[in-house]
């Protein structure tokens, strides 16, 4: 069957689509896979072909095959489909929904801290009511009346924030720059606030970050230990041969364990400071393929510098004392992400921590000697591209940090020196 | 390539579910065309969804052999291909070999073939079901693109190619515990199976025990979609609804007496057949003990917002 004749007798396609199929023109398809594209599904020739042949064999008669063929086609994975119902949605029907994106945003804006406890309190409050808000208000309603009282408080009490962003261009308002959670508190005045007194504020480094880069996943790959482990069930053919030509030709069959990967990771994440926000969707793209490529990763949060404690969650509540780190199995691969940058004070002071309630009478600078010490393959990295990082600011603390650690900077080749740069390192 | 001049073309090769197997309008679509397009089929879905029996019913329905590759973490992936017997070769020409009547001079005498081999070397179209593949590490997915892509694959030790005969229809199933590659993704058509609604659940009942009451069906369908709601680490699915109705059906417990076990709030009976951690069944017992009265209102007052 032609395409075009194919595509003519698709039963119940929309008017418009229809003129357009029966002038003969393929294009409209094309046309499709673009609309696709815009919507964050990622489509490839390939895709197109195999939808051709696909019309070519008859496999779309009526508009609800159509639409499971090229879902069949186009969407490989669960996060791509809202974009493709979407683009599918305004394609053939003319009706546009938000974009997959907005919802994504919305959801994570949703799951964040700030706004359950919003949401929490209004319920107690019987401001709003449990059933309304599970089922019958839409999400973004909830969420531009959270926007709303926040907005309020903040010109109540602080004179007018500006974090309700006059600066942004993301639909729900908050400064643009922000990319992982919700800023809820006010821009810090100074970056290198000394202590900063108030309620916490924690980057959602979410798993399931939209971008994926392939590349990174193959970096990681060559990110090995192997060693000789569990029952010996693999001939060692050349030992085999020897013996036996030893034996004068009597055979002796030689065993060995197979080589299986015991890498043991430990990442730990800067995920505090405004200086890290930036780069939180970056920092979130790695710790995702980080997950999926290590079977023994161990993950802990720190707030700028590393003392006497780090922590096993994101909000850094759940204490974990880094002594205890310290005496992990020496061969552990520490991965530490961090732009590095913080007062000098917070480095290289006692009591220099600007978190709320950290006080260490030993300096930064101890604790991360004391790790770099400790494990036999350590790598500091830093998401600041490595062409700034002279003149980024806390170039200084920087500088200190890059004496201490062998540090890369966060791209793809900065992954793969440092993944090089731990495997040549002798034992 | 030599295809379809076998007894079937793939034309005529549809599926439409079978007696024993529940095939949503969907699915059937799907299966139907990744069997017309010559692609693999990617099923994930959580456990009890049918990913499995799936591809054992299309090969049942389609009278398609069915080969099964039951995926491990400790695999390398060749050997799902293709295996080597080194110790029995060397043995043999040894201590000879008349007793199998193969020649230690001839590697293929050696070869034993794994599913993915006698798939690719069968004389007619057969179903090919890799289970299971979130289990295996990332590089055997990496080693299986070309099987996916181009349906061959090649013994190293020779540097032979085998192309397969007849492409089988290749099932894949996931349980999406750990993330699959996107070329691996590429190559193959994703479909996520959805838990069944109690809609759909009542044409799986009725597939399996057609003489059951409504009453009965209403009953348990209510129960059990209630315990899934309760959280259980390992919540009942639908294969452990069937095994629980098929009990009740031979112990003809009647939906009169099942309701009032519920409303006086008494253990369920043979809640074994639904509830399989010991964990799980602890925590059912203490709830209708009362003794986790408190530990209920925790939970209603840190619910999740998750999924507006």
């Amino acid at each position: 069957m032609a395409v075009t004749e194919a595509l003519i007798g698709i039963k119940r396609i929309p008017f418009r689509i229809r003129v357009i199929s029966e002038k003969g023109c393929l294009m409209i398809f094309v046309d499709f896979f673009y609309t696709l594209k815009e919507y964050g599904v990622p489509i490839t020739t390939q895709y197109i072909l195999e939808f051709e042949e696909a019309l070519k064999k008859g496999l779309a008669k009526d508009i609800d095959e159509l639409y499971i063929l090229s879902r069949l086609i186009c969407v490989k994975r669960i996060e791509h489909l809202d974009g493709f119902d979407c683009a599918f949605s305004k394609y053939f029907f003319g009706i546009e929904m938000p974009r997959g994106g907005e919802y994504v945003d919305l959801f994570s804006l949703l799951e964040s801290k700030p706004f359950k406890e919003w949401l929490d309190k209004q319920i107690k409050e019987g401001k709003l009511d449990f059933g309304d808000v599970r089922w019958r208000i839409p999400p973004q309603d909830l969420f531009k009346k959270f926007l709303k009282t926040l907005a309020e408080q903040n010109e109540a009490h602080h004179g007018g924030n500006k974090w309700i962003g006059t600066d942004g261009t993301s639909p729900y308002g908050h400064s643009g720059r922000s990319a992982g959670g919700l800023r809820v508190l006010g821009q810090s005045q100074r970056k290198s606030a000394l202590k900063t007194i108030g309620e916490r504020r924690y980057i959602n480094f979410a798993d399931t970050a939209k971008i994926r880069s392939e590349n990174l996943r193959q970096a990681l790959e060559t990110f090995k230990n192997m060693v000789p482990s569990g029952p010996k069930t693999e001939l060692d053919l050349d030992e085999t041969v020897y013996r036996t030509a030893k034996n004068a030709g009597e055979i002796e069959f030689i065993f060995r364990s197979e080589l299986r990967d015991k890498i043991k990771v430990a990442l730990l994440i800067d995920n505090g400071g405004y200086s890290m926000d930036p780069y939180s969707a970056l920092v979130s793209i790695v710790l995702s393929k980080i997950k999926d490529r290590f079977k023994d990763l161990k993950i802990y949060y720190f707030r700028n510098c590393i003392y006497g404690n780090i922590f096993l969650d994101q909000e850094r509540l759940k204490k974990y004392p880094t002594e205890k780190l310290l005496v992990q199995d020496k061969d552990t691969r520490v991965l530490i992400i961090g732009d590095a940058s913080m007062a000098p004070e917070e480095l290289s002071y006692p009591d220099g921590a600007i978190e709320y309630g950290v006080n260490d009478k030993e300096p930064g600078e101890v604790w991360l000697k004391r790790i770099n010490s400790r494990f036999r393959y350590s790598v500091w990295l830093n998401p600041i591209i490595k062409s700034f990082w002279l003149d980024a600011y806390g170039t200084n603390t920087l500088q200190m940090i890059g004496d201490i650690f062998h540090m890369e900077d966060l791209t793809l080749g900065g992954i793969k020196n440092a993944v090089d740069y731990i495997n040549t390192q002798k034992e | 390539m030599s295809s379809n001049t076998n007894s079937k073309s793939n034309e005529d090769m549809r599926f439409y579910g079978t007696d024993r197997y529940f095939l949503s309008p969907e699915l059937g679509s799907i299966v139907n065309i990744a069997l017309a397009m010559d692609k693999p089929l990617l099923l994930m879905g959580e456990a009890g969804t049918g990913k499995t029996q799936l591809a054992f019913e299309v090969a049942r329905a389609l009278s398609m052999k069915i080969y099964v590759a039951r995926c491990k973490s400790t695999m390398k992936g060749e050997e799902l291909c293709y295996d080597h017997d080194t110790v029995a070769r060397l043995y043999e020409s040894r201590f000879g070999s008349k007793e199998t009547g193969r020649d230690p001079a001839k590697f293929d005498d050696y070869i034993v073939n794994g599913p993915i081999g006698k798939s690719f070397l069968a004389e007619e179209k057969g179903v090919l079901l890799l289970d299971e593949i979130d289990k295996t590490e990332s590089d055997v997915q990496d080693n299986l693109l070309d099987i996916l892509e181009a349906y061959e694959f090649t013994i190293r030790e020779i540097d032979r190619t085998i192309q397969a005969k007849y492409k089988p229809f290749i099932v894949i199933t996931s349980n999406a515990k750990r993330e699959l590659s996107d070329p691996f993704l590429r190559r193959c058509y994703c479909h996520y199976i959805e838990f069944p609604t109690p809609e759909q659940m009542r044409y799986i009942i009725a597939l399996h025990y057609p003489k059951t009451s409504e009453n009965l069906i209403d009953a348990a369908l209510n129960i059990f979609y209630a315990l899934r709601q309760q959280g259980f680490e390992k919540a009942p699915a639908t294969s452990e609804l069937l095994n629980w109705i098929g009990a009740l059906k031979i112990e003809e417990v009647s939906p009169p007496t099942l309701k009032k076990i519920v409303d006086s709030g008494d253990r369920l009976p043979y809640l074994g057949a639904l509830l399989k951690r010991a964990g799980d069944i602890q925590a059912y017992t203490n709830r209708i003990n009362g003794r986790d009265r408190s530990a209920d209102w925790d939970k209603k007052d840190t619910f999740s917002y998750k999924g507006y």
